[in-house]
């Protein structure tokens, strides 16, 4: 018997890493800070929202992802949703590196807000792309939603149907918007982890 | 909220109407140029048969350094989406996925193809169609073609494809692109597999076909947001096993219920596409395990427990008990039951400790409870104490020994009980070393399995004292009670004082020299106070002092092994062959030195799967040799007594017990963290990575 459970062990593979030693922030733990000018040269961290849900959203005005939500204005009406009816603060995030698709300045950036009747507190220039990486961004847009007391509550996709048409974004759960509500009623947050869909940031 | 329904609603109506703009595309033919890509629909034969099925693929062609997706596209992108038109009979199929090409982007990683691709579709041509007609084949393409910056594109193609009686000839054009997707394209094979999704890491094990020699592998998952796609990917194959492991996805939410995996050959050129079942992966032996793989370990298991009747520690209060069993005038089937009611009980109580720290998350194997110098200590004091009763030194009024007339009476059925849970508690230290790895194993088993393997070794354990008080046969087999039970009796003591002897050992690494001497003293002054109660009192005032005596001399054991307890042993570990002890300072002077890399190693001795790798991988020849080559200093930390530095260290690991194997590059570059279950090939492979 003995011999037998040897060789059994040994072949058994319960193989285990730790988790990839790139810290990805977790959810129901303190969301990673940060420290990023916005387009006015005004720096914003976290800690500046303390009291008040945050929505980070990572952009780049030309991915095919982007343009799909701020089209038909669902990104828009998002931002309109958050801030006025929850009282949330949304930091649109460009993380796109100098001479990479989605970098823009300051004043691109306040036109793109202008032209396109869009609703942020804040859009962060992250050139160094050092909030994007703190915060494991992947794709544009990427969601993040973090609570009054800097607690992450939900981080992934916009929405569940990871395809490139406006038309499919009716039938799709719009995960911030019901992240959002179910955080209004005081409730856990259903699906705190998705998807994130579309173009890699451009680091 | 409601603004938002409102505006949805409002898209909804407005994307109906471009939805239907968009069904009136024109079709295409032939080669159709987009944004930095060529799209087309061909067909592999220039006619089609009625009744055979004929294949078409989307062709796709992109501009150099651009590509599109594969069906799982990893960290971002979209597989190419096919929608068809064709003729009424028809039916189209799934796309036969060529298997992709890993395309690092930035710090992440695609799934896709560059240069020219095919997916193909094998169509079902209806018996009906009349030859000399002509098939017309449409199909909507969608696609998202990728540099750094993505472009979605669509196109509606057309094809028409005569239909002819006569077997249809291969276009020579493409016969060479039907030939790399067919190549690419996994074959579907029924391999035994199982993947689990514990602790951060998707793992899987797949048993290869014996024809598969192949030792290059790689391998794709189909399932979305499942693993982490730039992290590097562990592959070795063993002994006609595959084993695979890949840290979990950042976005990681639930397991598939069943995984596809794509193993690529890259040495042969094969692929094959094997469906994993979700499960324990310790479980997988030569075959699928079943039930008949179960019933033999729960069969070993019994035997092992009747084995155990005759370990120095078990046998000789088993013995007596069976003789006193079978001298009592009835009820011995009574209390046969109750004897193995108390071994199964206590067993299964052992097992629910087990298992429940286990879904804890404790890296634990049997022999945990030795753990505790407490418990080992305490085990030492009754194992001493019966062999001192066997000894004659005093008669114990206690029934939890059971030698004696009690068992005649109903209330002796208690007795039998409690012997019951005496047997299991003195075999404990005998099981830990000699089955160990059995139960080991059962414990890498799910619950009800495990569970059932500890009950079949209690009931082995049971098994003989139940077998003799059910049959009178058997009973009269044994030699009649008499004057020579008190010889054997005796005798019976030593090996009862050996297994002592091996306690205190066990002790002496968790404790010192110091501690041994403590727990010896308690051991005389138990004695004494046993001594002392079998003592008649002379004298009136003597009978409270002699109390109090026996009170004192208790209390002092326990206090004894308090203090021995308390006292920790200096780690005297020599530089052994190979390996030196952990420490932070000899880690961090060890990391600076360029010439250098390290492998440590955080153990236990009550680890199972520890002492396995240690046996199985670290310590053969080929990684000695490894480490030799490549300049690996092998640093062991021992966790066996709770260690806060080392605790420390696994936390830093994100983990909560041991194994841990972590190997840091010569250039103090991240270390790797190596799977929990090693293989020396393994080991050897990553430390040949490090330069």
């Amino acid at each position: 018997m003995k011999l037998s459970a040897f060789r059994i062990i040994a072949a058994a593979t319960a193989l285990a890493f730790a988790g990839s030693l790139s810290a990805a922030p977790e959810i129901g733990q303190p969301a990673p800070d940060f420290s990023v000018v916005d387009t006015a040269g005004e720096v914003h961290s976290l800690a500046d929202f303390h009291g008040q849900t945050v929505v980070l959203e990572w952009t780049n005005h030309d991915c095919p992802f982007v343009v799909k939500h701020y089209q038909p204005g669902n990104m828009q009406n998002q931002q309109r949703m958050a801030r006025d009816e929850h009282g949330a603060a949304w930091l649109t995030v460009i993380s796109s590196r100098p001479g990479e698709q989605g970098h823009v300045s300051p004043e691109q950036a306040d036109e793109l807000t202008r032209s396109r009747n869009a609703y942020p507190t804040a859009v962060l220039l992250d050139e160094s792309g050092d909030m994007g990486r703190a915060y494991d961004a992947r794709v544009t847009p990427h969601m993040y939603i973090i609570d009054a007391d800097g607690i992450l509550r939900y981080m992934g996709g916009i929405d569940s149907n990871p395809s490139r048409h406006s038309a499919d974004i009716p039938d799709a759960t719009q995960y911030v918007v019901v992240a959002l509500e179910e955080m209004a009623a005081g409730e856990p947050v259903s699906q705190p982890v998705t998807r994130p869909y579309g173009c890699t940031v451009k680091y | 909220m409601n603004t938002v329904i409102a505006c949805l609603r409002l898209l909804s109506v407005t994307f109906v109407l471009f939805a239907s703009l968009l069904e009136a595309a024109t079709v295409e033919y032939g080669p159709v140029q987009r944004d930095h890509i060529e799209v087309e629909l061909i067909a592999e034969h220039d006619s089609a048969r009625p009744g055979e099925p004929l294949r078409v693929g989307l062709r796709l062609l992109p501009d150099p350094g651009w590509h599109t997706y594969w069906k799982n596209p990893g960290d971002s992108g979209l597989p190419t989406l096919l929608h068809w038109d064709l003729p009424d009979g028809m039916v189209a199929g799934k796309i036969n996925w060529p298997y992709p090409e890993r395309l690092p982007v930035a710090h992440m990683v695609n799934y896709g193809y560059e240069g020219e691709h095919l997916l193909p579709v094998t169509l079902d041509v209806p018996q009906e169609l009349v030859p000399g007609t002509e098939l017309e084949l449409v199909v909507s393409a969608e696609w998202l073609v990728c540099e750094v910056v993505c472009i979605p594109g669509d196109a509606t193609l057309g094809i028409k494809v005569p239909v002819s009686a006569d077997p249809p000839a291969a276009v020579p054009t493409w016969s060479g692109l039907f030939a790399w997707a067919d190549k690419r394209r996994p074959q579907a094979v029924e391999w035994p597999a199982r993947f689990s999704t514990e602790s951060g890491q998707l793992s899987a094990r797949v048993r290869l076909d014996e024809s598969v020699t192949s030792a290059d592998w790689q391998f794709f998952t189909a399932a979305e947001n499942l693993v982490d796609h730039p992290a590097e990917a562990f592959i070795t194959q063993d002994n006609g096993w595959l084993q695979l492991a890949m840290p979990l996805s950042p976005f990681f939410v639930g397991a598939p219920e069943r995984l596809e995996l794509v193993l690529v050959d890259t040495s042969g050129g094969r692929a094959y596409s094997v469906l994993a079942e979700p499960g324990e992966l310790g479980t997988m032996d030569d075959a699928v395990p079943t039930e008949p793989a179960l019933l033999l370990i729960l069969l070993m298991a019994l035997v092992g427990g009747v084995l155990l009747n005759l370990m120095p520690c078990v046998f000789p209060v088993l013995s007596i008990k069976a003789l006193s069993v079978v001298s009592g005038a009835g009820h011995e089937r009574a209390h046969g039951l109750a004897y193995t009611a108390g071994v199964v009980a206590s067993f299964a109580l052992l097992a629910a400790i087990l298992l429940g720290l286990r879904a804890g998350g404790e890296a634990i194997g049997w022999g945990f409870q030795l753990q505790s110098p407490w418990f080992v200590g305490i085990l030492a004091y009754l194992l001493f104490a019966l062999g001192l009763a066997l000894s004659g030194v005093f008669e114990p009024g206690a029934r939890l020994m059971g030698v004696g007339q009690q068992l005649t009476t109903a209330g002796g059925l208690r007795g039998s009980f409690f012997t019951g849970v005496l047997a299991c508690v003195v075999a404990s230290p005998c099981t830990a070393p000699l089955m160990g790895t059995a139960l080991g194993v059962a414990v890498l088993l799910p619950w009800p399995q495990a569970m059932g393997v500890f009950l079949a070794l209690g009931l082995g354990l049971a098994l003989p004292m139940l077998v003799i008080s059910f049959s009178p046969t058997l009973a009269r087999l044994l030699p009649k009670p008499g004057p020579w039970m008190e010889t054997f009796k005796q005798a019976m003591a030593f090996p009862l004082y050996l297994a002592v002897v091996w306690l205190l050992w066990v002790l002496a690494r968790q404790t010192d020299a110091n501690g041994v001497a403590a727990v010896l003293a308690g051991m005389v002054v138990l004695a004494f106070a046993l001594w002392l109660t079998g003592r008649p009192d002379r004298n009136g005032w003597m009978a409270p002092v002699r109390h109090v005596a026996i009170v004192a001399s208790l209390v002092f054991a326990v206090a004894a092994l308090g203090a021995a307890v308390r006292m920790e042993s200096e780690t005297a570990a020599p530089v052994q062959a190979g390996w030196e002890p952990y420490t932070a300072e000899r880690l961090a002077a060890l990391r600076v030195d360029p010439d250098r890399a390290v492998l440590v190693n955080m153990t236990a001795d009550w680890c199972v799967t520890c002492l396995v790798n240690e046996r199985v991988a670290l310590n053969t020849e080929a990684v000695r040799q490894a480490m030799a080559d490549h300049d690996v200093v092998y640093l062991k930390g021992d966790w066996t007594r709770r260690d806060p530095k080392i605790t420390e260290y696994l936390a830093e690991f994100g983990r909560n017990g041991v194994p841990l194997y972590v190997l840091y590059p010569h250039n103090g570059d991240e270390p790797r963290v190596l799977p929990q279950v090693l293989t020396p090939g393994l080991v050897v492979q990553a430390m040949e990575r490090l330069q």
